[in-house]
């Protein structure tokens, strides 16, 4: 055996490690039994029907699809500010601010919720969908920054001032060429930072009140163990929405890309 | 030729980025009509200069005249001016002719006549039937011709353009460059070229201004220029000048009798002298490569002869540079000689008679 083969076997097993339990989630979700055991026993999916009719699942969906895409908006939208103002004009003390934007990247989320946490309990804001928001709108802010920072970074200043010397003010020209040209940045902004919101779990069970989002939810029904199937077969389903999302977000940086002629500086796929 | 109105009007203009003093005080004209160029190597204020006018930059002091209007306060959007820009700037998502018809946005003339104007800027810069192309699929001329469209379709007074043809390769850059100079000829319009290329510049001009950190060195026509540069630094700058030591022996009436290395005692008029002062380091005259010529056999000097030794040859097809030492003096004087058919190259270490005149000669000190 060469040393290339050696290394080839660690990849894969490394590959195997990495995905196999993802892929052990839908092959329970569609076995015909409520112990998550080998051998399987039989097709089913009655999982997926029971899972339909729980009405709290809905409920924690619905708290979900409110935190994410509020948290997607609102981060997407300081995004915007942040890689503008980082791309397109210096002021002092530019770079530290941008490293303190970017700090939540690398922050422990733990350390994050629980300051969090006591903050809001010390200025005595109840804990609810909107406290797991503003947590959420702090860790997805950094992601947002770093996509739309490249997405300005390929545009050339001086297609803003073509469009002001050709009679544009500065609104129409945000308007008219700056934001069709981020355009593809911004998706791909808002579809990363709706996932990323989705499957986050330490804050919006820390600052969660009364209203859980999903992921809080299924680690609830976990001390269930009948539950637990309809769980596999719910994460199955957030398996793919992850996914296609993620590909419809790279789709559009890399578009984004090709329509400026810029250069593939690398993104998050 | 008939004089022409002032375009654009320089009142001692400053700049200031914090503490660098971008532009020293420019004062100049430019007339209605004219193609003028900027020229200067990079960092020498030219660019700036020229923003100053589309209101890209606001100035430190002084002012800015278009047309007789102070530009203090008017921004870019309104200025009668239009630019092309180095990188050209067509906007990518949008189609040629949305790209052509940018400007034509706020224009309350009909849809009809909109697409007609855009139709006839793209004839005019050779894109006829390109209108339906998405911009970023063209090539490097194309974009530029796309650019020069959109902004003619305004018929501004005055047209910008900020190195337009840097980005092109030579062959494409020459043929651009006739085709500037035709089109500035059809539109009548005041173009103002920026550009580092002194051929570009001599190629291309009615009057170039010369600019060297922050301040025109000197504003001329291309020949003039070329002839009569005013310093030993333009000289350096536009084309090659050889400059060999030389001490003033007196000066009166008009004529300056002066004592030059290799070429010895001569009359020169006060017109051949470069303004004074500009070199304190020694007096130095200085010609052209062309305006000495190798004597072949059998020819003979209409003026002066000197000998020298062929110490370098480059042959370029049509000319041949030739790097001679004249007797007398320390380093190669370099002459450029065009080559006729049935005369030889010479060979390196070649004695030969060497032809010149006073009157080609400039005098810097």
């Amino acid at each position: 055996m060469n040393k290339g083969s050696g290394l080839r076997v660690y990849a894969i097993v490394y590959l195997v490690f990495l995905y196999a339990p993802i892929i052990l989630l839908p092959l329970f979700a569609f076995n015909d039994s409520r112990v998550i055991a080998f051998p399987l026993t039989g097709f089913t999916t009655g999982w997926f029907a029971a899972m339909w009719e729980d009405e709290q699942l809905f409920r924690a969906l619905r708290n979900s699809l409110i935190i994410s895409g509020s948290t997607a908006i609102f981060a997407t939208t300081l995004g915007i500010f942040a890689a503008r103002a980082s791309t397109r004009y210096s002021f002092p003390g530019k770079s530290g601010l941008l490293g303190l934007i970017m700090l939540p990247l690398v922050l422990p989320e733990m350390i994050m919720a629980m300051s969090l946490l006591v903050v809001l309990l010390w200025i005595g804001i109840p804990l609810s969908i909107w406290t797991i928001i503003l947590g959420h709108i702090l860790i997805c802010t950094p992601f947002a920054v770093a996509i739309l920072s490249s997405a300005f970074q390929s545009l050339d200043k001086s297609l803003e001032e073509a469009a002001y010397d050709l009679g544009e003010n500065a609104v129409s020209t945000f308007r008219l060429i700056i934001l069709p040209l981020v355009m593809p940045g911004i998706v791909s902004s808002l579809l990363i930072c709706f996932t990323i919101s989705l499957d986050e779990f330490i804050i919006a069970y820390f600052l969660g009140g009364s209203d859980t989002p999903l992921s809080a939810y299924i680690y609830g029904q976990f001390r269930f163990p009948a539950r637990v199937p309809a769980m596999l077969a719910l994460g199955t389903i957030l398996v793919g929405v992850s996914i296609l999302l993620l590909s419809i977000a790279e789709y559009f940086r890399r578009r984004g890309l090709a329509r400026t002629g810029a250069k593939d500086t690398g993104g998050f796929l | 030729m008939n004089p022409r109105p002032d375009m654009i009007e320089f009142q001692d203009v400053h700049k200031y980025y914090g503490d660098y003093h971008a532009l020293r005080g420019i004062t100049a004209t430019i007339k209605a009509g004219e193609f003028f160029s900027l020229l200067g190597p990079s960092g020498c204020g030219k660019t700036t200069l020229l923003r100053t006018i589309a209101g890209f930059e606001g100035i430190s002091s002084g002012a800015v005249m278009i047309d007789g209007k102070n530009m203090a306060g008017v921004p870019a959007n309104v200025r009668p001016t239009n630019m092309v820009f180095q990188s050209y700037a067509i906007f990518p998502h949008l189609t040629v002719e949305q790209n052509v018809g940018f400007g034509l946005r706020k224009d309350p003339m009909s849809k009809d006549q909109k697409a007609r104007a855009v139709a006839e800027a793209l004839e005019m810069v050779g894109l006829k039937g390109y209108g339906a192309r998405a911009a970023h699929a063209l090539s490097g001329g194309q974009r530029q011709r796309v650019a020069l469209a959109r902004a003619l379709i305004l018929k501004p007074k005055v047209l910008l353009l900020d190195e337009p043809l840097s980005a092109l390769d030579k062959k494409m850059r020459e043929q651009m460059q006739v085709e500037l100079i035709r089109l500035q000829r059809q539109v009548g319009i005041t173009f103002i070229l920026v550009t580092h290329d002194q051929e570009e510049a001599l190629v291309m001009s009615d009057r170039i201004a010369v600019m060297f950190e922050g301040e025109i060195a000197q504003l001329a026509d291309p020949e003039t220029l070329y002839r009569r540069p005013n310093s030993k630094k333009v000289a350096d700058f536009i084309g090659t000048m050889n400059f060999l030591p030389a001490r003033i022996v007196s000066e009166a009436g008009g004529m300056v009798e002066v004592e030059a290395q290799g070429f010895g005692a001569m009359t020169l008029t006060t017109e051949q002298c470069a303004a004074a002062g500009a070199d304190k380091a020694g007096a130095m005259v200085g010609f052209r490569p062309e305006t000495l010529t190798i004597l072949f056999d059998g020819q003979t000097a209409t003026d002066r002869e000197t000998m020298g030794t062929v110490a370098e040859v480059v042959y370029y097809g049509d000319m041949t540079y030739y790097d001679v030492k004249l007797d007398g003096t320390e380093v190669p004087m370099r002459l450029s000689m065009r080559n006729v058919f049935g005369r030889p190259v010479l060979d390196l270490g070649t004695r030969t008679r060497i032809a010149w005149s006073p009157g080609a000669l400039v005098l810097f000190r």
